[in-house]
């Protein structure tokens, strides 16, 4: 079994044999993550489950919508936080406390390798890079976990992706994802499961950045193996209870392909989708731009406010661009504020929000307008996604979003 | 019955704007960016037809969305794994059938049958067959989602 089937069979209600693609395996979960957007599922509010299979494993955290952008959603979220008292949730992240779920969960320990976690969000693929199990699910069929503590799950093919060498200078996780999705294009169904040598070379931010963005792919499951990387992480969060699953030796896998990351150049998606959508940067011409913006559970980590503050330090972004760069959790807003990134983004012009999910979802925090063009670092750019349907939103690595808004433009050469 | 293409996305079935809208004002936003004037036209009971990776996107309410609009099935040439769960939790019917976007014609009338497997218009007279759904998601469907499968084993309580 490859590391997806295993960590399956081991959740198993029942004792099985083994798993393989096309079972349906009823599993346990080990952790249940409810999100702010709960509270605007009506089926939710009028229908909590009287009680959760274990209030130790739920996770209440508010980030779609932090703070709130109106008296309705103000309202709404009111009714959710009742929860709390209710049920004795011990993990509640209200606004000022956390950050994006997919985020706080990594910083919190709530990813232990080998487990397998629910949330409603349909990131939450992005614990891949915890050797953890996730993936997205509807408010519905969280209300069943809370209520019962499983779920099920069709065991799809796997892709193994092997990566290889190291990601070159100027070039970001986010573009080794694009890469790997202008290979395959979306896999619904399937898992991805990544192995390779050049894995040892890539931080919990850039595995993270990558397993984010497998949600675009339409995969079931997207996972990192455990290494060195990992369990430092872990035992610097002071996790030490996990049991980190491998591949078995000789596991056979559907497909298999191998990028060298070294060569992977950086990348846009071109606006209204990601999949057959790809293009190097140096390929696109000249596009010039209104709005630039940097966040979301993919790319508002550390290490993306880093590099924008790397590209920004001492300098303005062009007099036509507006600036958002939103950290996606307290715990990054508060070491880039520490380390002056915070600063540096702020005397560029460029405008640095709470922690919050904000304008990837179009929700607040950088709605755009009809007509602008984006660059953005954010997860998905569906028509509409970010706000006004006649946008159009470009998605690119921090980086390249940062250099593009000192430019008003986004153009080929990234150095 | 209507016909779309490839990768029809959640949010073009849930806008953004449906999120705060009182429920009976939300299904008339489906598919507003891409096909605005669509919503208005859907009779209760009327089948929508895809092509691959239907319902590719987010969590958010999508199929409900269309169910609430009067859609009574979704056949596909492949149906997204996160909006098929969606679906059948909320009762309403999402089929991949191999070959079924271009077997049939818009407007036409298609029958499903379920003894079958079997999926025809009944102008062109072409026929499909879809993949069955296992027995236990089957069952959610036919209680109309699993909301009415929780509160029948008394599970959920009172609102917040």
């Amino acid at each position: 079994m490859n590391i997806i089937e295993k960590i399956l069979f081991n959740h198993s209600i029942e004792p099985l044999t083994t798993v393989s693609p096309g079972d349906i395996v009823t599993v346990n979960v080990d952790r249940a993550i409810m999100v702010d957007m709960a509270a605007l599922h009506p089926e939710f509010v009028d229908n909590p489950p009287v009680k959760p299979f274990d209030p130790e494993k739920i996770s209440l955290v508010f980030d779609h919508y932090v703070p709130s952008p109106n008296i309705e959603i103000a309202n709404r979220v009111n009714r959710l936080r009742k929860l709390v008292s209710r049920w004795g949730i011990k993990d509640f992240y209200d606004a000022g406390r956390g950050g994006i779920s997919h985020v706080i969960g990594g910083e919190l320990g709530w990813f232990k390798p080998g487990s397998l976690i629910a949330n409603t969000d349909s990131h939450t693929v992005a614990t891949g890079a915890f050797n953890t199990l996730g993936r997205g699910l509807g408010t519905p069929e969280l209300i069943n976990i809370i209520a019962t503590g499983k779920t099920w799950f069709i065991v799809g093919e796997t892709l193994k992706v092997n990566l290889n060498n190291r990601i070159k200078k100027g070039s970001s996780a986010k573009d080794i994802f694009f890469y790997i999705a202008s290979l395959t294009g979306d896999i619904p169904g399937k898992n991805v499961e990544f192995a390779g040598s050049g894995i040892q070379t890539l931080s919990m931010d850039d595995r993270s950045s990558i397993s984010t963005m497998c949600a675009e792919l339409s995969t079931e499951f997207a996972v990192f193996p455990v290494d060195n990387v990992l369990r430092e992480y872990m035992n610097s969060a002071g996790i030490n209870d996990y049991s980190a699953v491998e591949p078995d030796q000789n596991t056979e896998y559907a497909d298999e392909i191998n990028i060298d990351m070294n060569s992977v150049e950086p990348m846009v998606a071109m606006p209204d989708r990601i999949i057959n959508s790809i293009k190097p940067v140096s390929d696109l011409g000249t596009v010039d731009i209104d709005v630039a913006v940097v966040g979301s559970c993919a790319n508002g980590r550390l290490s993306d406010i880093r590099d924008v503050a790397e590209v920004l330090h001492g300098k303005k972004i062009n007099r036509n661009v507006r600036l958002t760069v939103t950290p996606a959790s307290r715990k990054i807003y508060m070491e880039a504020s520490r380390l002056g990134y915070i600063e540096t983004i702020t005397e560029a012009n460029g405008l640095v929000t709470n922690p919050t999910c904000g304008a990837c979802l179009g929700g607040h925090m950088g709605v755009v307008g009809d007509g602008d063009t984006v660059i953005s670092s954010t997860t998905r750019n569906f028509k509409g996604r970010m706000g006004s349907s006649s946008a159009r939103i470009y998605l690119g690595s921090a980086r390249t979003v940062a250099i593009s808004a000192l430019r008003g433009y986004i153009k080929g050469d990234m150095n | 019955m209507w016909v779309f293409g490839d990768d029809v996305n959640t949010d073009l079935m849930y806008p953004q704007i449906c999120y705060t809208l009182p429920e009976r004002e939300k299904p008339i936003h489906a598919m507003e960016a891409n096909r605005p004037g669509w919503a208005s036209m859907v009779r209760v009971g009327d089948i929508m037809i895809g092509g691959r990776n239907f319902g590719t996107g987010s969590s958010r309410p999508a199929a409900d969305n269309l169910k609430n609009l009067g859609i009574s099935c979704i056949i596909a040439e492949s149906v997204n794994g996160l909006f098929l769960r969606n679906a059948v939790n909320c009762g309403i019917l999402a089929l991949e059938a191999s070959g079924i976007h271009d077997a049939v014609v818009e407007g036409d009338i298609i029958t499903v049958d379920f003894q079958n497997s079997m999926i025809t218009d009944m102008v062109s007279k072409r026929s499909v067959t879809f993949r069955k759904l296992p027995s236990f998601l089957m069952e959610i469907i036919e209680n109309g989602g699993i909301i009415n499968v929780l509160r029948a084993k008394g599970l959920l309580g009172d609102p917040l």
